[in-house]
């Protein structure tokens, strides 16, 4: 249907067509005012900017690189690199001096795009070694107006030229974009690459829009939907669920004021399609619970009558999938009314539709809380060189996995558990680096390109994803499975009751086991609730009751993973990981090689099949005294069924 | 006047309490869009010198002439009136209130309507306010201090106030700006922000600006010349350079091995 739009251009003109003068495409609150730019508006900011750009020389295919905050001026700017058959590389504002001059040399970029003062001084440090640029055009002309540096030109300058050879031809403008092809790269997204240097992974126009397609069949946007552009605009995401979502459906995108404003602007916007890191949301719930305890007490009285409601109701609705009754339904309406609404409307969630999150693996803790205000929110996984690859769709929400496979895309695990990913969105390589490129992508039998994550994770009996971690962190173990610490440590650690882990494995072990500390405040009340007494940590950690606890939480996290992959054994600690006597850094990360040989007997009886060891642990004391405690802690054998 | 380009002339000013001679015959000029800084050791009479300016105190002897205009009796909001604006070593703003409404505040001066006008918010009046809070919102862009347009001024970190302060100077639309110590209390970074409003603010609008300020490196980089006091007395006058290598300068303040 919309087959002949195979570029963003295209959409723009299509866009442009259909709503003209009469909607607004795009909106950026300026001193104080939110001002709408109309989809003509857009259009002729673009036009002008490409032919100014043709008039400075730019050629079909050229590079040209884009550092600056979320403006319209920049998604203009993109648009009008495209136009010419140009190819846009977005560098991220915090990017030092060098880290630009190497982006701007190894793309071969013509153009640089440099927001403001703070971006034109950094390219003029490193002029000297970017002699290809031909000019730097800037659109924030605050603090530049005494440059007399001829190499810094303003958006407007660019403009003017571009009209001038708009009068003189005027058909120029839309040839140029009927000679852009789906085919042609649109984007190159210089990934930061925890090792060695960026790489520049190229996405074409059918890559962007087949991205975007796909999340619309899931998720579709209207074109008075409204969304706000936070995410830093040289991202992927930002590109497909922003800019190309924009294009393709006439949603609103607004620009906040500043780079500050964003949860102001959020809560003015409103938007139906939000997308934040794990680690957004729990601040967000963080702060709900801190600035409920500084409040009135009507409002705290409010928030402990109705949450309980709010999380029993949510509980019923995607845990229980069984209807609400009428009783629970009224109290949640109530509830409604006098907390969940105000409270989504403190973050601007009033709106919202689809709620994602994407980095780690989100606390099911916050997955409840945010379920029981009002909001599901959903996993996303993906990467710059296949964009969205799994995601939650409707209420299938599983805490423990990053959702199904989008439509059109293909899963494959590969024998090392890497997860491979095939579909329309996969990219075309890396610039100028055939060597990474050839790892990257491979092309099977059919001629389908697959993309090799990286990332170890399998395909659970619903067929969602569990992501375990990257591929390179995953442990052998002597029958040659693997498993994934990170990923069982980190379940375990969503458990209220669970302190830390150190999970054990290794090449010479044929199974995994963990020591487990366990959280002595929560397992402590949740024993006086049960009337099971105790006397001190030692003595509670080493109850039936608790093992049992504990099991069933070891129980649950097994249940994700395949059958060797599983924790076999564990034994709950008589003591908790001291950071004082050096078992923990001051950041509470596990010194692995230290616990190790402190708690080596426990270890060597778990993997020899014996039911309890004799502890004798010194203890180093706060004031300075040493002294020993003397348990026996037990071994809790978990019964291993067949993997499904 | 001998020289056109003389915004502020400052004529044997002598202040004095009690039995302390605060300033002693003091004498400078200012010219018209430049960066004066006044510097000199705790207690040498800076800050008895801006205070003379705005006639919060009185000067026993001497004259202050703003534009041919003698301050030496006039008040304050004359003053004001005249296009000099300055902040204060302890942040005076209205801790209550908004950013917003502090910068609105600063506006007093520009408005004109009268007080029925103003209840009915009809005409005139109306289209005062718009005119008003244009001018604000250029300087809370100007300032980047758009995520505290909203905010109550008394909840705001110590160097966002100093900002906000900055603002409300602005907002009056100066031909003068006078900043006590505009960035004690700061860090390196609040500092670099600082220096580059004054300087943006010096560039874009041509503002003279008279500043006190103990950083020396930075008066040192963005000052055009230099009035040095000790004791209420002025010790020296100049570029930051001859400031630099001064006998006298470098004993008083610098200390014997300079900067």
């Amino acid at each position: 249907m919309k087959d002949y739009l195979d570029t963003l251009p295209k959409n723009l003109i299509a866009g442009f067509q259909k709503y003209g003068e009469t909607k607004t495409a795009m909106r950026q609150k300026d001193r104080g005012i939110w001002r709408s730019y109309t989809w003509k508006r857009s259009y002729i900011e673009v036009r002008q900017l490409c032919l100014g750009l043709i008039e400075l020389g730019l050629m079909h295919g050229d590079k040209v690189c884009i550092i600056g905050d979320n403006d319209p001026q920049y998604f203009w700017a993109q648009l009008a690199v495209q136009s010419a058959g140009g190819v846009a590389v977005g560098i991220f504002t915090d990017s030092t001096p060098p880290e630009i001059q190497y982006i701007v040399r190894h793309s071969d970029a013509v153009f640089v795009f440099a927001k403001d003062q703070e971006q034109c001084d950094k390219l003029l440090e490193i002029q000297e070694e970017v002699p290809n640029v031909k000019q730097v055009i800037y659109w924030d002309e605050k603090g530049l107006w005494n440059y007399e540096e001829p190499w810094l030109m303003s958006y407007q300058q660019v403009q003017a030229l571009g009209q001038s050879l708009d009068e003189r031809q005027p058909d120029l403008f839309d040839e140029t974009i009927n000679l852009g092809h789906g085919d042609d790269q649109a984007i190159f997204c210089y990934t930061s690459g925890t090792t060695g240097l960026p790489k520049g992974a190229m996405i074409n126009h059918n890559n962007l829009i087949a991205g975007c397609d796909q999340t619309l069949q899931v998720d579709p946007r209207l074109d008075n939907d409204e969304y706000l552009s936070f995410l830093p605009p040289a991202w992927i995401t930002e590109n497909v669920l922003g800019l190309t979502v924009h294009l393709r459906t006439g949603m609103v995108v607004s620009f906040p004021e500043a780079p500050d404003t964003v949860q102001q602007n959020i809560r003015e916007i409103t938007p139906q399609a939000m997308l934040f890191s794990a680690r957004l949301w729990e601040n967000m719930m963080a702060m709900v619970q801190v600035k409920i305890t500084e409040t009135t007490w009507l409002n705290r009285m409010l928030y402990k009558t109705f949450m309980p409601i709010g999380y029993q109701v949510a509980a019923q609705r995607y845990e229980h999938r069984k209807p609400v009754g009428w009783l629970w339904r009224l109290l949640y309406g109530l509830g409604e009314l006098v907390l969940f609404h105000p409270l989504r409307d403190k973050f601007g969630l009033t709106h919202v539709k689809s709620a994602y999150s994407s980095g780690a693996a989100l606390n099911p803790d916050v997955i409840r809380f945010f379920r029981a205000i009002g909001v599901n929110i959903k996993q996303l996984y993906g990467s710059t060189e296949a964009q969205v690859h799994t995601l939650h769709v409707g209420d299938d929400v599983k805490f423990e996995t990053v959702g199904v496979p989008a439509p059109g895309q293909e899963i494959m695990i590969a024998d090392n558990s890497e997860i491979l990913i095939s579909g329309a969105t996969v990219f075309q390589g890396y610039y100028k680096n055939p060597e990474d490129t050839e790892k990257a992508l491979e092309v099977d039998q059919q001629g389908k390109r697959w993309f090799h994550t990286g990332d170890a994770g399998y395909i659970d009996k619903d067929g969602h994803l569990i992501y375990l971690d990257r591929v390179k962190e995953m442990i052998t173990l002597s029958t040659g499975e693997k498993y994934s610490p990170q990923y069982i440590e980190g379940q375990l650690k969503f458990s209220p009751y669970v302190q830390d882990v150190m999970t054990l494995g290794g090449e010479d072990k044929p199974f995994v086991t963990a020591l487990i500390n366990i959280d002595f405040e929560n397992v402590g009340r949740w024993a006086e609730k049960k009337a099971i007494p105790y006397t001190t940590f030692v003595d509670l950690s080493q109850r039936r009751e608790v093992y049992d606890l504990i099991r069933q939480d070891v129980q649950r996290v097994n249940q994700t993973l395949p059958s060797p992959a599983r924790v076999h054994k564990f034994v709950l600690l008589h003591k908790a990981f001291d950071a004082d006597e050096g078992e923990l850094t001051r950041t509470r990360k596990l010194r692995r090689s230290l616990l190790y040989e402190r708690y080596e007997d426990m270890i060597r009886t778990m993997y020899e099949g014996g039911d309890s060891v004799q502890v004798r642990a010194s203890v180093k004391y706060r004031d300075g005294r040493e002294g020993t405690v003397e348990t026996a802690v037990q071994v809790a054998t978990l019964e291993m069924e067949e993997s499904e | 006047m001998t020289d056109d380009s003389v915004q502020l002339s400052v004529q044997d000013i002598t202040l004095i309490f009690g039995g302390l001679h605060a300033l002693t015959d003091i004498s400078f000029e200012v010219k018209q869009g430049e960066i004066l800084s006044i510097i000199g050791p705790n207690g040498a009479g800076k800050t008895s010198l801006l205070n003379c300016l705005n006639n919060f105190y009185h000067p026993d002897r001497g004259r202050i002439l703003f534009n041919g205009h003698n301050l030496t009796r006039m008040p304050p909001y004359k003053i004001a009136k005249l296009g000099i604006a300055r902040t204060f070593q302890h942040t005076a703003l209205y801790t209550g209130l908004s950013t917003l409404d502090n910068l609105m505040a600063a506006r007093h001066i520009h408005m004109r309507s009268g007080l029925l006008q103003c209840l009915l918010y009809w005409g005139p009046a109306h289209q005062e306010d718009i005119a008003n809070r244009k001018v604000v919102e250029e300087v809370i862009d100007f300032l980047e201090i758009e995520h505290i347009r909203k905010s109550i001024v008394g909840t705001l970190p110590h160097g966002l106030r100093k900002r906000v302060e900055l603002g409300r100077a602005l907002a009056m639309e100066p031909q003068m700006l006078l900043l006590d110590e505009p960035m004690t209390g700061m860090n390196q970074e609040e500092k670099e922000d600082m220096a580059r409003f004054i300087l943006d603010i010096h560039e874009r609008q041509g503002t003279t600006v008279l500043l006190i300020e103990h950083d020396m490196g930075l008066v040192m980089d963005i000052a055009d010349r230099i009035v040095v006091l000790d004791f209420g007395s002025k010790i020296a006058e100049g570029t930051p350079e001859e400031i630099h290598q001064n006998e006298a300068v470098i004993n008083a303040y610098l200390g014997k091995t300079g900067i």
